[in-house]
């Protein structure tokens, strides 16, 4: 390759995309100023988000990109997984601003801990950004590992003991998790090897191209391994421990990074090779698993949401019902199922970091974090207060708002493919989430706040990133853009190709 | 080669019965360099130039700078967190069971339809013996400075695995790998001082302020 064919074409395209949270982050060490620092992150998440709309757009009309030979890949779905990571990272990085300059102001961290933040959020960003367009899978098991260690460095920024018990939880299980994932990547390169010894068999299209040949036996057991590796990473239940620990201790913006963002990547993978499975023996095996372990984190996550007295606990544990769904989706399959799992994916990385960043600005007002202690949020903050309702509502989904339209898809798509007993099961623990998670939301909400709450303004910062995602979740209820659709209907297609139940 | 499977598996064994946190870095060192040693061999079997590369990466990532990482952070740690006095099994009961361990990974082995090489037949047995036998001692062991071994275990276990099974992914991603586990235990070390500061215990049974009940 010429030194100049790595700025040219799409080459240049992904360079410029991976090396913008890369310089941010260098700028950021090296000037180590608040306010610079706030500035370089903003920019650097605004730039990232500026150019995942010219890749998607040109993903709309050439469907794939390639750069430096295969090793990167970009398809419908890759881009769809893109763009929930640059919005919520811009309004992530806009929040952090007034979230992390309050604790700073309050003196419970300082510039040292200020630098390590924007540093690590930087990297985060990067790291995140590579799952989805790595084309080798070896790159992307690499990158989903040092996601886990970064978002554990972010976590363990406060020396509280919540904090770093829950660290400690996520960094051994998430590591033990993935070391699983290793083992089933390994076994699907290993397949493919037998094939075509070729130094292109870790790269996806490869495997893809040659998944018909495959050894059946050796793809059971490989889905198997990947489904555990990476099911822990995205939070689906039984291997959920570490999500509400995590999610919950993490600072806010960083929450709604990992519950929005982080857990679509890690599902991202499962998908990956759940297609790879469904062409060589057909959707039947992956399917049935994904509905298994989607039903049993529904179901935990409707009783663990009932006994709830942690509000980000609450919503951290909505977030393993949400990929319990997303899993569901997938798992009954069909044009329509995976189309609304897609959609359910975008929404619902918009409506958790909204409500993350509510509760955020809750949390710094009434200095708990206890739902029993929190009321009359609508009279201390009028704004947040409703959009933590809208929030709250869209999340249980509720009509207009946009997770109703995605998950009425999924749950027909269950119907359709005749999937009755798991519909069914779903359908009533989501009835039951619906009743006390809005129950828990109202109580908030309504009600008279206790006298002692300081009657301070928490910054337009606060604010205006809840106000932007709160438009998207309206917007998306009622309409959606018709190239959205067109990426959301390829990307269908990509998943679907192995075949339907 | 047999014969280098069995010196493989006694240095996983001396690890697991190994009380003190000095004792079993020890211990993993002498394990680092058997795998160094195999890895050189299936080198010199299969030819290809790359896995000697990998095998010096083992022997100086592994048997030098991470033993050498983990005592520098633990340094001012006080000696009592640094013994394992109560696991949840006793360390006598837990040969035993990592025997058992190993008799279930070749009869798993042979489950699954593989070539027949004699790479894979030897070494792929010890390397799922040695993922199971990491994930046990994680379970087991109740100091968190002592649930790192497991996490070491699983590893040379994962890569042992690769390397049987694929005679290695290519060199740029093994390099990864290795970054990310020297990275992974920098940052567990970290966190093991702010536990042993904070809790002012390393009992990972008292990490239980987050639970739901």
């Amino acid at each position: 390759m010429e030194l100049t064919d790595i700025f040219s074409g799409s080459n240049g395209t992904i360079l410029a995309l991976l090396l913008t949270p890369v310089i941010g982050a260098i700028l950021v060490t090296v000037i180590r100023q608040k306010r610079i620092s706030e500035i370089v992150t903003i920019s650097s998440a605004f730039l990232i988000l500026v150019q995942v709309f010219f890749i998607v757009s040109r993903i709309i009309n050439e469907k794939t990109i390639t750069a430096f030979g295969n090793t990167f890949y970009i398809d419908s779905f890759g881009a769809i997984i893109l763009l929930p990571i640059s919005i919520v990272g811009l309004v992530s990085a806009m929040y952090s601003v007034n979230y992390m300059g309050r604790q700073y102001d309050n003196g419970m961290i300082d510039m040292k801990h200020i630098t390590r933040y924007y540093q690590g959020f930087n990297v985060f960003l990067l790291t995140m950004l590579i799952v989805p367009i790595a084309n080798n899978m070896g790159i992307m098991w690499v990158t989903v590992e040092a996601t886990t260690l970064v978002s554990v460095l972010l976590i363990m920024l406060y020396f509280k003991q919540n904090a770093i018990e829950s660290a400690w939880k996520y960094l051994i299980i998430a590591t033990v998790g993935l070391s699983f994932a290793l083992i089933g990547i390994t076994f699907f390169y290993y397949a493919n090897i037998n094939v075509i010894n070729s130094s292109d068999a870790m790269n996806w299209t490869e495997m893809m191209h040659n998944s018909k040949l495959f050894d059946p036996n050796l793809v059971k057991i490989a889905f198997v391994f990947i489904l555990i590796g990476f099911g822990t990473k995205a939070g689906l239940a039984p291997m959920h421990t570490w999500l509400p620990d995590a999610h919950s201790e993490a600072p806010t913006p960083v929450s709604a990074l990992l519950s929005g963002v982080l857990l679509n990547c890690a599902f991202y993978c499962i998908v990956r090779f759940h297609i790879i499975s469904s062409s060589t023996i057909g959707p039947a095996f992956s399917s049935q698993l994904l509905i298994i372990l989607a039903v049993i984190s529904v179901g935990i996550a409707a009783a663990s949401i009932y006994f709830q007295k942690d509000m980000k606990r609450m919503l951290a544990f909505s977030s393993v019902e949400h990929m319990g769904l997303i899993s569901l989706g997938i798992g009954f399959g069909g044009l329509l199922g995976v189309y609304g799992t897609l959609l359910q994916i975008i929404n619902h990385a918009i409506v958790k970091p909204m409500m993350f960043f509510a509760s955020g600005t809750i949390t710094q007002k009434y200095e708990t974090k206890a739902i029993s202690k929190i009321t009359g949020v609508i009279k201390v903050m009028p704004a947040t207060g409703v959009l933590f309702l809208i929030g709250g509502l869209a999340l249980v989904g509720m009509p207009p708002f946009n997770i109703f339209l995605s998950e009425f898809l999924i749950l027909g798509a269950g119907l359709k493919s005749g999937q009755f007993l798991a519909t069914s099961l779903v359908i009533i623990f989501l009835v039951i989430t619906f009743a006390v998670f809005l129950r828990h939301v109202i109580r908030m909400v309504f009600g008279n706040p206790s006298p002692e709450i300081k009657n301070d303004s928490m910054g337009r910062l606060a604010i205006i990133p809840v106000v932007i995602l709160g438009s998207l979740v309206f917007i998306l209820g009622v309409y959606i853009p018709e190239q959205l659709q067109t990426l959301v209907h390829n990307a269908s297609a990509i998943i679907n190709q192995g075949g339907s139940t | 080669m047999i014969f280098s499977g069995a010196i493989l598996l006694i240095a996983t064994f001396g690890i697991v019965t190994r009380r003190g946190f000095a004792d079993w870095l020890g211990a993993y060192r002498y394990q680092s360099i058997v795998l160094a040693a195999v890895t050189a061999l299936i080198a010199y079997v299969t030819g290809i130039w790359e896995i000697y590369i990998a095998a010096g990466l083992t022997l100086v990532i592994k048997s030098i700078i991470i033993p050498k990482v983990l005592l520098y952070v633990t340094r001012n740690l006080e000696i009592e967190f640094k013994v394992e006095t109560n696991p949840y099994v006793s360390l006598r009961a837990s040969v035993i069971i990592s025997a058992f361990l190993v008799a279930l990974s070749y009869f798993l082995t042979q489950q699954i339809p593989f070539k027949s090489d004699p790479i894979v037949s030897t070494y792929l047995p010890i390397s799922i013996a040695l993922f199971l036998i990491g994930l046990f001692v994680i379970v087991n062991r109740r100091s968190a400075l002592n649930q790192v071994v497991g996490l070491l275990i699983i590893e040379n276990g994962l890569f042992l695995f690769t390397l049987t099974l694929t005679h290695g992914v290519s060199l740029i991603i093994e390099m990864g790998i290795f970054a990310d586990i020297l990275v992974g235990i920098i940052i567990s070390s970290i966190l093991l001082l702010r536990i042993s500061r904070t809790f002012d215990s390393l009992d990972v049974g008292k990490l239980q302020n987050l639970r739901d009940d």
